[in-house]
C-alpha cells in the first residue's frame, strides 16, 4: 500500500516504501539482468578479475592483462629522438643543422647482384643520418600546441555561433514564434551530432587537418553553449527586465542591463566548461583525422610504432594533468 | 513638459476572469503628486501598469498626455515615463553606474549600449543625479546589490529621472511622469520616509507628474496632492489628504472584500467600543 496508514496509525506520515517501490526495484532488476546478457557483463566481470588475479597468482592465465602488458612492453623505451636520412631531407645543408643535432654516419653491407658475373656480392654501403636527440619530443610538443589552438578556436567558433542562437530562442527574448523554433531546432541538430561524427564528415569536406576539427568542435559547443545560454536567460530574474522594457528600451538593451549582468558569472562557467571539454575532445577527433595529436596518434598506432605511441601517451596526460591544474587556478582567481 | 494622465473607464480582465480594474475613471493633471490607495490586491499596480503599457487595458483607455496608450505609442511615451519599483528593479550584479545608464537606455544607440561607451553628457546626468538622491559617486563603482534597500531604491529614483536626451519630446529634465509601485514597502519606516520625501522633492524641481501608490497614510497624508483610493479595483475615495477622514479610512480599508472571515466595519467598530 502506497500510503501505508491505518487510521488508528499513530504515525501520520506516508510510509516511504510500499508494494510500489518493490515492484519497480523488481521490474528495474530484472530489465538490468536481461540487457546485462545482452552487452555481455558477465564476461567482461569475469575478464576483469582475471586480469586483476592473474599477475598476483591467483589466476592462471589472463588474455586481458597478457594483451595489456604486452603492448606496455612495446611502449618502453618511449620515442624520443629522430633520425632521419639525410638523402631524403629536401635541400639539406650540412652546415646549417638544427640545434642539438647531428649526423651519424652508417656503414653497411648490401648484398647486390653482379650483373657481369651473374653472382651476388657484399658491397660496403654508407649512408648519412641526421640525428634530432629530442626530435620526436618536439614534434609530439608541436602536435599537442595544435591539438589546444583547436580547442580554443573551437570554443571561439562555439560562442560566436552559440552566443546569437541563443539570444533568438530564448523564450524572454520575445523573438517570433518561427524564428524560435528555427534557432532551436539549430541548435538542437547541433547538440545531436557528437564531435567525433561531424568531424568524420568535416575531414571529407575540408581534407585531413585542423579545420575540421575546429568545426566540429564549434559546432557541437555551439549547440551546447545555445542551449545552456538560453536555458540561463530564461531563468533569469524578470523584474530588472520589466524596469527595462518600462523605460521602452530595445530587446538588446534590455538584454544588455537587465539580462547579461545575472548571467554573466554562469555565461563564464559554462564556456570554461566548453574549452576544457574541447581540450580533451580535440586529442580524441584528431583519430578520424581532424588534426593535431590524435591524428598522430592514430598514425603512429596504424605503423605498430608504438614507441611513438608511449610518448604520445605521456604528453596527452601531462597536458592534462597541467590544464587541470590551470582551469583550477582560473576558477579559483575569476569565480 | 509634464504631462496629464487621463483614465477613461479602464477596466482590466484577467485571463482567469478576475477583475482587477473596474471602470476606473479619473484625471491626474501636469506636475500633480497623486497617491493612490488601497489594501493589497486592490488593483493599485495594475492601474500603474496601465500607463506604461505594462498591462494592456480590457476596456477603456489611459491617455498620457492626450495621447492614448496603445501598441502604436507605446515606446514613444514609455520613453517620456520613469518607473520606480517595489523591488527595486535593479540588476543586482551590475554596477550602480550601469544601472544609472539603463534608465536612459531607450534613447542610447544600440553600439553605445553594448559596448558600455557612453556619452559624456549621459555620465554627467547620472554624476549630477547620484548626489541629488543623497548617495556619493563613490557609489556608481559598486555593485547594487552591496547597497542597502534604501540606497537602492535612491538608486531606482536617480534612474527613473534620467534624461533620455535626443529622443523626441523629451528633455535633459528626465521623464514627463513617474510611476512609483509601491516605493517604500520594503522599507523601514525611516528609509520610507526619506524616499517618498526624495521623490517628492525631485518631481517638485522637475514639474513631473507622479503616480505613486503607497501603504503609509501619514507619508500619503504629508506628500500627495491628491489621494485616489481604490478597492477591489473600483475608486472609493478621491480628494485631498485633507479630506481623507478616519471613516474613509475604514471605508478603503475594509469596504468592497466580502469574504466571510474579514471584519467588517461594524465587527471593527464593535471591537473597539469592547
Amino acid at each position: 500500500m502506497t500510503g501505508g496508514t491505518v487510521a488508528t496509525d499513530p504515525w501520520r506520515f506516508p510510509q516511504p516504501y510500499g508494494w510500489r517501490t518493490l515492484a519497480t526495484l523488481i521490474a528495474v532488476l530484472a530489465v538490468l539482468l536481461y540487457s546485462g546478457k545482452r552487452a555481455e557483463i558477465d564476461r567482461m566481470t569475469a575478464m576483469t578479475v582475471q586480469a586483476v588475479l592473474a599477475p598476483v597468482g591467483l589466476a592462471e592465465k589472463s588474455r586481458v592483462a597478457d594483451g595489456l602488458s604486452h603492448l606496455a612492453r612495446q611502449m618502453v623505451p618511449i620515442q624520443i629522438s629522430d633520425r632521419q636520412e639525410v638523402s631524403r631531407i629536401e635541400g639539406f645543408d650540412p652546415n646549417r643543422l638544427p640545434l642539438f643535432a647531428h649526423l651519424e654516419t652508417v656503414r653497411g653491407h648490401e648484398e647486390k647482384l653482379n650483373p657481369l658475373t651473374m653472382k651476388l656480392e657484399s658491397q660496403p654501403t654508407e649512408s648519412v643520418w641526421l640525428v634530432e636527440p629530442l626530435g620526436y619530443v618536439v614534434h609530439v610538443a608541436g602536435k599537442m600546441l595544435e591539438t589546444l589552438e583547436i580547442a580554443l578556436w573551437g570554443t571561439i567558433v562555439a560562442v560566436a555561433i552559440g552566443l546569437p542562437l541563443s539570444l533568438l530562442s530564448a523564450r524572454t527574448m520575445r523573438m517570433p514564434l518561427a524564428v524560435r523554433g528555427v534557432s532551436n531546432t539549430v541548435i538542437a541538430l547541433m547538440r545531436a551530432v557528437p564531435e567525433l561524427v561531424s568531424a568524420l564528415f568535416l575531414v571529407i569536406a575540408y581534407g585531413f587537418g585542423p579545420i575540421a576539427g575546429i568545426l566540429a568542435l564549434g559546432l557541437y559547443g555551439a549547440g551546447f553553449l545555445g542551449k545552456f545560454y538560453a536555458d540561463d536567460m530564461e531563468n533569469a530574474d524578470p523584474r530588472p527586465q520589466e524596469a527595462l522594457v518600462a523605460t521602452g528600451a530595445g530587446r538588446l538593451a534590455v538584454w544588455r542591463f537587465a539580462v547579461l549582468p545575472q548571467v554573466m558569472p554562469q555565461f563564464i562557467a559554462y564556456t570554461l566548461y566548453i574549452l576544457d571539454r574541447n581540450m580533451r575532445m580535440a586529442t580524441v577527433i584528431g583519430l578520424v583525422g581532424a588534426g593535431g595529436i590524435g591524428q598522430e596518434l592514430k598514425g603512429r598506432y596504424d605503423l605498430y610504432e608504438y614507441g611513438h605511441v608511449g610518448t604520445i601517451l605521456i604528453a596527452i596526460f601531462l597536458t592534462v594533468l597541467l590544464l587541470d591544474q590551470g582551469a583550477a587556478r582560473l576558477r579559483r582567481a575569476w569565480l | 513638459m509634464s504631462m496629464a494622465l487621463e483614465f477613461r473607464a479602464v477596466s482590466v480582465c484577467h485571463a482567469d476572469g478576475t477583475r482587477a480594474l473596474d471602470e476606473v475613471r479619473f484625471t491626474v493633471p501636469a506636475g500633480q503628486f497623486c497617491v493612490v490607495l488601497g489594501p493589497s490586491g486592490a488593483g493599485k499596480s495594475t492601474l500603474l501598469r496601465t500607463v506604461n503599457g505594462l498591462t494592456p487595458v480590457t476596456g477603456g483607455e489611459v491617455l498620457v498626455g492626450g495621447e492614448r496608450v496603445e501598441v502604436r505609442t507605446l515606446n514613444r511615451l514609455r520613453r517620456r515615463m520613469g518607473m520606480i519599483h517595489q523591488n527595486f528593479g535593479l540588476s543586482a550584479r551590475a554596477t550602480v553606474a550601469t544601472n544609472m545608464m539603463a534608465g536612459a537606455a531607450a534613447s542610447m544607440p544600440l553600439w553605445r549600449t553594448l559596448t558600455g561607451i557612453y556619452t559624456d553628457a549621459d555620465k554627467a546626468a547620472a554624476c549630477a543625479l547620484i548626489r541629488e538622491v543623497g548617495l556619493e559617486e563613490a557609489h556608481l563603482a559598486r555593485r547594487a546589490e552591496q547597497l542597502s534597500g534604501g540606497q537602492q531604491q535612491r538608486v531606482g529614483i536617480a534612474r527613473a529621472f534620467m534624461p533620455r536626451v535626443g529622443q523626441p519630446g523629451t528633455s535633459a529634465q528626465g521623464p514627463a511622469v513617474v510611476l512609483a509601485d509601491e516605493p517604500v514597502a520594503s522599507l523601514d519606516p525611516r528609509a520610507a520616509e526619506d524616499i517618498v520625501t526624495l521623490l517628492h522633492r525631485q518631481a517638485r524641481e522637475r514639474g513631473t507628474t507622479v503616480l505613486c501608490s503607497l501603504h503609509q497614510l501619514d507619508l500619503a497624508r504629508r506628500f500627495a496632492d491628491r489621494i485616489v483610493a481604490l478597492s477591489a479595483g473600483r475608486v472609493v475615495f478621491d480628494g485631498t489628504p485633507a479630506q481623507l477622514h478616519a471613516a474613509e479610512v475604514v471605508a478603503i480599508y475594509h469596504h468592497g472584500q466580502t469574504a466571510p472571515n474579514v471584519p467588517t466595519p461594524d465587527a471593527l467598530s464593535l471591537g473597539a467600543a469592547a
